[in-house]
């Protein structure tokens, strides 16, 4: 049974490990996942906490259902983040959430600072503490192969930091798998703080349910239902380029730092059938039916021999495009090293653009970067890659992320595009709305994964929107109207979804027909016995936003900070399909109203007292 | 009937290792399945799904006195017969082995397998 996995608190200064029990009661307030994750954190979150001071938790959270069946088996990784300064968590796919369940366990919370680089190993409900010192400065993929090796088991699940990790790069993440990454917000960097290699699990417990036949049937049917949706075919068959796709057609692709918005007709380089070439399968994450994953192998050429997994349009927008580059083999190369390393491609990209912008404005120049950082220079892009995980010359300067400003100059901070301090992705938001929102108001600082409805871009019947989303919502992408709820209604959703470990591209994300609270309520019943309505789920989610929202009031957060760079509300998109369109301030400013009532949230952004006392947080 | 296998095709999700164990056990634990993915991840991400082939000369059994007919109705198998398999298709798992009796006509597994990896024919 799921509800007996346990939470272990892990001491690294002390060397000490205490199992305890998963309260009943924090289960159905949180779930698991991020939920649970963030329930833990704000116990301890305070403006003060140093993100690499022994005393900043970094928690593991496996999602309530991961390992059972469902949609996904996620994770999250959540502490304060060395990025933003503000709050931390990111999620990752693979096996590892799925192991780290059979192996007795659901959360991790560790603390304290090893003097010497150690990793845990967790098999069948015990854990140790085991020397790394062997594995140092050794990359992602060969450090999971040491472990398992050492340990004797090939089916042993890592999550490991490479060089950057260890180096505090502020934007370095962690690795399981041959991609699999917890990306945002430099949790590889509190990784290296705390003198942690990995993470090493293996579970061969079973999980059991309280009715198997009913259970297997509820399957069955729903996953009928998934894959007949549309979405979950072009998905499973292209991946997540498809997405690029749409997005450099219609002109909200983030291009030469959002310095334009699309690389027309040049673009078909970057989709999925100019990428099919490399495409040697599809691979899926512990229990998806849908298989978005690619893998590839680079067989002529200069970049001849490389093979992995991906690249996914997040990493081809950011390391491709961003960056003024459109060659896919170097966009693949860079996303290798990047995994190599253990480094997001998604800030990195961001903080490459944004020197390529100051080299492009003449603000920084060649005595400063030693290498000649001309929009698509790949070789240049991937030198500096190297550079920044090996912390040596330019790349030791942008290994601080938005710190490199104090290199850079008064005024610099004005082309990197950031919301909370941390910076935007591979999109730019000037054209849907809705995704505008989004960002602005994400918990973690600029993000997509938080609330994004692609849904918006379909442009549905208005009937459909109101069905899905209880109350009236414009099909217009361009238009503002009801998009504070459509964002808000997402940001909720997506909540639950990382708190059961279930994938939000296989939720209602761009098919108001894919799987919602309804079916999300009945899986937690027949895997664990507990009723949550569906309604009740929803609160839950509600829940997490508010506790995410409290913890971002401590660092003095608001409404002045749920804003965007400053290009979206003064430069129109120069040209291309999106051309002109801007983000008109007292129109986004009537979105925010809209989304903060809609949370409980008074006009400056903070959640009023009510809220949280309905909610059952303690401000 | 048996289970062929597309290995290409396999995606490595392990619903198939799922659903068999639930099916015959009543838990989820993809050791203890008839069917297992045999993984490169860290390599090649090659997957390749391994399930008996319901051979008419069964090799598994020669060297027992026991009604083949009655065998392959059987979920859990004895341990020694693992080595005997040339094809190495039973799962092995804390000293015993996991047979496909193909759901008693209704095999589970081909049913969740998106990809088409695993299907039923007739021989």
């Amino acid at each position: 049974m799921v509800l007996n996995r346990k939470i272990a608190y892990i001491d690294l200064s002390e060397e000490s490990v205490r199992v305890e029990d998963i309260p009943a009661e924090l289960r159905r307030k949180f779930l698991g996942g991020r939920g649970l994750n963030m329930y833990l954190l704000s116990e301890h979150y305070a403006r003060q906490l140093d993100p690499f001071s022994p005393e900043n938790p970094l928690i593991f959270g496996a999602g309530f259902l991961s390992g059972t069946f469902g949609f996904g088996s996620r994770l999250n990784i959540t502490s304060k983040s060395p990025e933003s300064g503000h709050l931390g968590d990111t999620n990752m796919g693979g096996e590892f959430a799925a192991e780290l369940v059979k192996a007795g366990f659901s959360h991790l919370f560790i603390t304290g600072k090893s003097e010497k680089p150690v990793y845990l190993s967790i098999k069948n409900g015990a854990l140790e503490i085991r020397s790394a010192l062997h594995l140092k400065s050794v990359d992602t993929i060969e450090t999971q192969k040491t472990i398992r090796s050492e340990l004797g088991d090939g089916k042993v699940q890592v999550a490991c930091i490479g060089l950057a990790g260890e180096n505090l790069v502020r934007f370095s993440a962690v690795r399981t798998g041959m991609k699999n990454t917890a990306g945002r917000t430099g949790m590889g960097a509190v990784m290296g703080s705390k003198g942690l290699k990995a993470v090493a699990v293996r579970g061969t417990m079973d999980i059991t349910v309280p009715e198997p036949e009913r259970y297997l049937a509820y399957y069955h049917k729903t996953l009928k239902q998934l894959m007949e949706t549309k979405w979950a075919q072009a998905l499973g068959k292209h991946g997540t380029p498809l997405l690029f796709h749409l997005c450099n057609t219609m002109g909200f692709l983030s291009v030469r730092n959002n310095q334009a918005t699309t690389v027309g007709e040049r673009g078909s380089a970057l989709e999925p059938e100019a990428l099919e070439r490399y495409s040697t399968g599809m691979l899926s994450c512990f229990a998806c039916p849908v298989h978005c994953r690619q893998r590839y192998a680079i067989t002529e050429g200069k970049y001849k021999g490389t093979r992995g997994e991906g690249p996914e349009y997040g990493s081809i927008g950011s390391l491709g495009p961003k960056l003024g580059s459109i060659d896919p083999e170097d966009i693949i190369f860079a996303c290798e090293l990047a995994n190599y390393y253990g480094l997001d491609t998604m800030s990195m990209g961001s903080y490459i653009a944004w020197a390529m912008e100051l080299y492009q404005r003449g603000i920084i120049g060649v005595e400063l970067t030693d290498l000649s950082l001309e929009w698509g220079n790949g070789a240049a892009i991937i030198e500096l890659i190297h550079l920044i995980a090996q912390r040596k010359g330019f790349g030791h300067v942008l290994a601080e992320g938005r710190g490199a400003n104090k290199v850079f100059g008064e005024g610099s901070l004005d082309y990197l595009l950031e919301i909370k301090n941390f910076p935007i992705e591979m999109t730019d938001e000037r054209l849907p709305k809705s995704f505008a929102l989004g960002m602005a108001t994400a918990s973690r600082g600029a993000c997509h994964m938080r609330s994004r409805a692609s849904i918006d871009v379909l442009g549905l019947p208005e009937h459909v929107l109101e069905n899905v989303y209880g109350g009236p919502v414009s099909n217009q992408f361009t238009s503002y109207a009801g998009k504070g709820r459509m964002v808000w209604w997402h940001e909720v959703m997506n909540a639950v979804c990382d708190s059961l470990g279930f994938c939000r591209f296989l939720s209602v994300f761009s098919s108001p027909r894919a799987l919602g609270y309804e079916q999300f309520s009945e899986f937690i019943a027949l895997a664990t016995g507990l009723s949550i309505t569906p309604e009740e789920l929803k609160t839950v989610g509600e829940r997490v936003c508010s506790l995410e929202r409290s913890m971002l009031a401590k660092d003095g957060i608001s409404r002045r900070d749920d804003t965007l760079p400053r290009r979206y509300f003064e430069e129109p998109v120069p040209d291309g399909p999106s051309k002109g369109q801007i983000i008109v301030r007292e129109e986004f400013a009537r979105m925010l109203d809209e989304y903060y009532r809609l949370h409980g949230w008074d006009k400056n952004g903070i959640p009023n007292p009510a809220t949280l006392e309905r909610l059952g947080i303690s401000s | 009937m048996r289970i062929k296998v597309e290995k290409e095709k396999c995606s490595g999700c392990h619903l198939c290792e799922m659903v068999c164990s639930l099916f015959h056990l009543g838990v989820l634990n993809i050791e203890k399945s008839a069917i297992r993915i045999e993984r490169d991840d860290l390599d090649s991400s090659l997957n390749t799904p391994v399930v008996c082939r319901q051979c008419k000369k069964m090799k598994c059994l020669s060297k027992e006195e026991v009604d083949e007919a009655a065998e392959t109705k059987m979920f859990i198998w004895n341990e020694s017969r693992v080595k005997a398999c040339p094809f190495k298709a039973l799962s092995l798992f804390e000293g015993r082995a996991y047979h496909c009796d193909l759901c008693g006509g209704d095999p589970q597994c081909t049913k969740v397998c998106t990809p088409g990896a695993i299907f039923v024919v007739s021989r």
